[in-house]
């Protein structure tokens, strides 16, 4: 369509930190699943699990 | 002279008529045609798209040689004839057993071609060839019926495939959305039910209670919970069923709860949870019969939570409104225990879907 916008979907990882409980969100890594404790929380000592993993549509 | 006697006016007028008259289903054939064609030739490029996806896949993770990757061209035209149903006495074990047949071929020969995969990009192949596959048996399909109305010059035979290529592009569309995400390993909007139960499931042991389905046992004030999901992170929706009859053979269950997504009418909104009753599990229906024959025989009653989305959302990935979703679930579930059953009880929690990018 001409004035149809073009979508861009943005895969995104929400990290939570198994002690403090800070929510990060970053860009989807190859490899990242569900629950994976993926790295040290920037806040504390803990460290972070994989929450969610989804896709983020923006127009453009 | 006014125009009603002009003789060029009249023929202007009454040409016209006469073509409509004699040629019009004609014409209408003429337009439709044009528009499923523009539809068909969408499904070829869905079909080659895929077709290539996967050969991309297999050659770049699984440095499968080109060989061996003529036999991809055989798997997609693979069919499967369903059993007789004149007499459907018995039917539903000749469906599984046809349809495990096939399953088990895929699984041997994708084994074959690289002996050294994994489980879990087994799963991603097999699901990418079964997209493949199934594209490709939309255009053949899509294509004969077209090509059948246009050899027999027929308008009538052409007007079922204009009612129904609209539904046909949005399912084949979906389909070809899908790829990146299983090719990823990323979550699908399917994938909520194992979403909700894997996270109840860590840290605590699991076992291994039927083919790609995992099994968990805990205990939430003084009732017992059996927690079941595909095994993943693999792209499967596991056994369900047989891992029911696994766990009955055993134990006494006195409720069930199965969590799963559903297919949102139009005007309703994506991502809302509903509560209800029977076995909330799609597919064929084999392991919903089997489900609801168990539960039949045992007298335990069914309790269901889905999470409604469009047949685009569940089968590509997760969208955040429904990922958003998996906490109010689980409370949901814990609500729908303690309101249910009493305190020394069994219930059996069932995520039901594709588990691709959700361990336990």
């Amino acid at each position: 369509m001409i004035f149809s916008k073009k979508k861009i979907t943005t895969v995104c990882t929400v990290e939570q930190c198994v002690k403090c409980g800070t929510l990060t969100k970053r860009k989807f890594h190859d490899g990242d699943v569900l629950f994976k404790e993926s790295s040290k929380c920037n806040s504390c000592d803990g460290f972070t699990r994989i929450e969610k993993i989804f896709g983020e549509t923006v127009e453009q | 002279m006014s125009d009603d006697s002009n003789p060029l006016m009249m023929l202007i007028w009454i040409l016209p008529i006469i073509l409509f008259v004699f040629y019009g289903q004609q014409i209408q054939l003429f337009v439709t045609s044009r528009e499923i064609k523009k539809g068909i030739e969408k499904l070829n490029s869905f079909r080659e798209e895929s077709k290539n996806e996967l050969i991309d896949y297999l050659q770049k993770n699984l440095k499968i040689q080109n060989d061996s990757l003529k036999k991809i061209d055989r798997f997609l035209d693979y069919f499967t004839i369903m059993p007789v149903d004149m007499d459907p006495n018995g039917i539903v074990d000749k469906v599984q057993h046809t349809v495990r047949s096939r399953e088990d071929y895929t699984r041997d020969h994708v084994k074959a071609m690289s002996p050294g995969i994994s489980d879990l990009e087994l799963t991603k192949v097999q699901t990418l060839l079964e997209i493949a596959s199934s594209l490709q048996m939309i255009y053949k399909i899509i294509n004969h019926m077209f090509l059948t109305a246009k050899k027999q010059n027929n308008y009538p035979l052409i007007l079922p495939l204009q009612m129904i290529l609209p539904f046909i592009m949005e399912q084949a569309e979906a389909m070809k959305d899908a790829i990146p995400a299983f090719k990823s390993g990323q979550p699908v909007g399917d994938g909520i039910g194992p979403m909700v139960v894997g996270k109840m499931m860590l840290e605590h042991k699991k076992e291994n209670i039927a083919f790609q389905t995992s099994l968990t046992k805990i205990d939430f004030e003084g009732r017992k919970l059996f927690l079941l999901k595909a095994e993943g992170p693999g792209s499967t929706v596991g056994r369900p069923a047989d891992a029911l009859e696994a766990i009955i053979s055993e134990n006494k269950l006195d409720a069930i709860i199965m969590i799963d997504a559903a297919l949102k009418m139009e005007g309703e909104d994506s991502a809302i949870t509903a509560q209800g009753f029977g076995a909330a599990i799609g597919g064929i229906g084999i392991e919903r019969f089997q489900i609801e024959a168990i539960a039949t025989s045992k007298k335990i009653p069914i309790f269901s939570i889905v999470v409604k989305q469009s047949i685009k959302e569940a089968i590509t990935l997760m969208t955040k409104e429904i990922a958003d979703t998996a906490e109010d679930v689980r409370g949901q579930v814990f609500e729908m225990i303690r309101e249910n059953t009493t305190s020394g009880q069994s219930v059996l929690i069932i995520g039901v879907g594709n588990t691709a990018g959700v361990p336990q």
